[in-house]
């Protein structure tokens, strides 16, 4: 019976190497371009960052002669091997979604120089990696501005995954939209947590969001992966709002989503494929923001009758304002 | 300070420790009956997914509810083949199903939902509803605190119940005599094997509340790994009660009171956000090591019995 249970586990752990190296294998024919990609902690169904990667290399299956390979790590320390593995069997496009995945795509990228790398969120040093970089401040800054006109207590509301400087960008952003409107705001601000597991933890983020609510918060702005689907459970049960981040959120709760701050991960990914499909593809930083659609905010069906008409155009001023230069948005990464 | 130390600082200790109590009363017929349950974590996860998914499908959270226990009790029998009958090594074993549980609701609900790992959100009118005892209008302080979800109300029921199945019926005794002594018991003519298979399932029962509350009470969805260590802190409460109902549940409820104050901390006082989520660990360590004294567990806790 023990050898029997032996070669059991045995056969377990190994399930899905042996599995992962048939896939990575399989389909090496034909002049199409190999694409892999290996996406953060929350894992693609977040509904949020990483499936608005997701949505955009989909996209790029559905209209590129490509063939699509993903990775979703269990723990940090599987993504290494990850890309590594698209490496060695020589794929041509290899995604590395989130700033954690910054030093892993360095060292990788300098180990095979014929192939492409793309990373989000963060900057590689290296001439075939290129490192996608939004300005999320902006953004930020224009659902802040939609909050404090929404807000009839006077108190917002910010909940981050991860402390980290890249959420901190959001979250200065956001409290400068709010005091642009009103000087006197508050904005109340809490972080689910100080390692990755912050950010699948939609229990603390709902308990963040109960806090902020009870402290006389009527708007939370969510950059939270996982967590801040907890958010959105405390509006709707505190008969408030939230608002979404990185991809359209607005239809997760209907009613209780004021907006979404839109970082489109998901068009920035689908053109660097697009590119390297055409042979275009081209390293370095590429920087999305309000200019390029590469961020934004999202009104549909869902939300349209929760932000009145002179509202939008005011933030529509102010967005001009920002692309002009005239109003300077903090980053807090930059400082 | 008052914005730390008010009303919601109760009710919001309540809500955290209750996913915490259920688990620890869980991994306490577990242990009391010798076997050693690190699976917590994995038996909430397999009950918080279990929950989530079949009131997806049945529109009804108190089905979900009812295959929590279900899927609890399944994880749990696994454990029990595994430690009581195979004799397998009891860490080892949870460990195992811990990692387990990390991965099969991402293949489940692959099949289900075509999602790796999360369940689609549910409308709130299909989770569990709070005990609408307080109009929240007339009285906020003491709706806040006192309507919650019925699991809340069960955590605290299940803690008395505990103290007396165990120390007042015969089924606690035997469950006792084979965690401290299983060659007396047996002696005495108790099935050693029987009472542990018992203990660890009611252990699995009770997790997967633990896990259910967390999906379809405090939130509407499952999400990858979502007790984020919850089960390992309720392991720790445990140890810290001295493997006793009240002395875990007090425990429990500390550390729910320590993440409560951590959670109104931040933002309002100016110490930087890494310490302040240190605060509930710090405070475990010190208290461990030095308020709460020598904790001795089960004599034979993680040793299988094999009859001679």
């Amino acid at each position: 019976m023990k050898t029997g249970a032996l070669i059991l586990l045995v056969c377990l752990s190994l399930f899905p190497g042996g599995c992962a190296t048939r896939d990575f294998a399989a389909e090496a024919e034909g002049a199409k371009t190999k694409v892999g990609i290996v996406f953060d902690i929350g894992g693609k169904d977040d509904r949020s960052f990483n499936a608005a990667a997701n949505s955009g290399v989909l996209r790029a299956k559905k209209d590129l002669p490509i063939i699509l390979r993903d990775v979703e790590p269990g723990d940090p320390t599987s993504i290494e091997p990850a890309v590594r593995a698209f490496a060695q069997y020589g794929y041509n496009l290899i995604t590395g979604v989130g700033f954690a995945q910054g030093p892993i795509l360095t060292e990788v990228a300098k180990d095979y120089p014929q192939l492409h790398f793309v990373l989000i969120d963060a900057v590689a040093d290296s001439p075939n990696v290129a490192s996608l970089l939004f300005k999320e401040h902006e953004g930020s800054f224009l659902v802040g501005m939609i909050a404090a006109y929404t807000s009839k207590t006077g108190v917002l509301g910010f909940v981050g995954g991860m402390d980290i400087p890249l959420i901190h960008k959001f979250q200065t952003g956001y409290e400068e939209g709010a005091r642009y409107v009103n000087p006197n705001i508050r904005v109340l601000h809490n972080y689910v947590g100080i390692t990755d597991a912050a950010w699948n933890n939609p229990g603390k983020g709902r308990e963040l969001a109960n806090a902020q609510y009870e402290q006389g918060a009527d708007v939370i702005f969510q950059a939270a992966g996982n967590s801040g689907l907890g958010v959105f459970d405390a509006a709707e049960a505190y008969n408030k709002f939230a608002i979404g981040v990185d991809a359209n959120q607005n239809w997760v709760k209907p009613g209780h989503i004021l907006t979404s701050m839109l970082k489109r991960i998901d068009n920035a990914v689908y053109s660097i494929v697009k590119d390297e499909v055409e042979g275009k593809f081209k390293g370095g930083v590429h920087i999305y923001g309000l200019e390029n659609d590469g961020i934004s905010y999202a009104i549909d069906e869902y939300n349209k009758h929760l932000i009145p008409q002179d509202v939008i155009e005011k933030v529509e001023q102010a967005k001009k304002d920002i692309i002009a230069g005239k109003i300077k948005v903090t980053d807090a990464m930059a400082k | 300070m008052r914005n730390i130390f008010n009303y919601t600082l109760i009710a919001s200790t309540i809500r955290l420790s209750t996913p915490l109590i259920l688990a620890a009363l869980g991994g306490l017929y577990s242990e009391r009956a010798g076997v050693i349950n690190i699976a917590l974590e994995g038996m909430m996860l397999a009950g918080a997914f279990t929950a989530a998914v079949v009131t997806v499908f049945t529109h009804n959270p108190w089905i979900g509810l009812l295959s929590a226990v279900a899927a609890g009790l399944l994880v749990a029998a696994l454990h029990a083949m595994a430690t009581i009958k195979y004799r397998a090594d009891q860490v080892v074993s949870g460990t195992a199903i811990n990692i387990l549980f990390l991965g099969v609701p991402a293949l489940l609900s692959g099949a289900l939902f075509e999602s790796t790992g999360a369940t689609p959100q549910l409308p709130r009118d299909q989770t569990l509803p709070d005990a609408p005892i307080f109009n929240p209008q007339t009285s906020p302080a003491l709706a806040s605190i006192f309507n919650q979800k019925p699991l809340v109300y069960l955590a605290f029921i299940l803690v008395a119940m505990t103290v007396y199945v165990i120390y007042r019926t015969r089924f606690g005794l035997r469950l006792r005599a084979v965690g401290e002594n299983p060659e007396a018991a047996d002696t005495a003519g108790v099935g050693v094997n029987r009472m542990r298979y018992a203990g660890v399932l009611i252990s699995g029962a009770l997790a997967a509340l633990g896990g259910a509350y967390l999906s379809i009470g405090q939130n509407s969805l499952f999400t990858r790994n979502m007790t984020a260590g919850r089960g390992f802190i309720a392991l720790a409460a445990l140890i810290f009660g001295k493997w006793h109902p009240v002395g875990a549940m007090l425990a429990c409820l500390f550390f729910g009171l320590a993440e409560a104050v951590a959670i109104r901390m931040q933002g309002t006082v100016n110490i930087p956000n890494q310490f302040i989520q240190m605060i509930p660990y710090i405070l475990t360590m010190v208290v461990l090591a030095g308020l709460i004294g020598r904790a001795t567990p089960p004599k034979a806790l993680g040793v299988a019995y094999a009859k001679e």
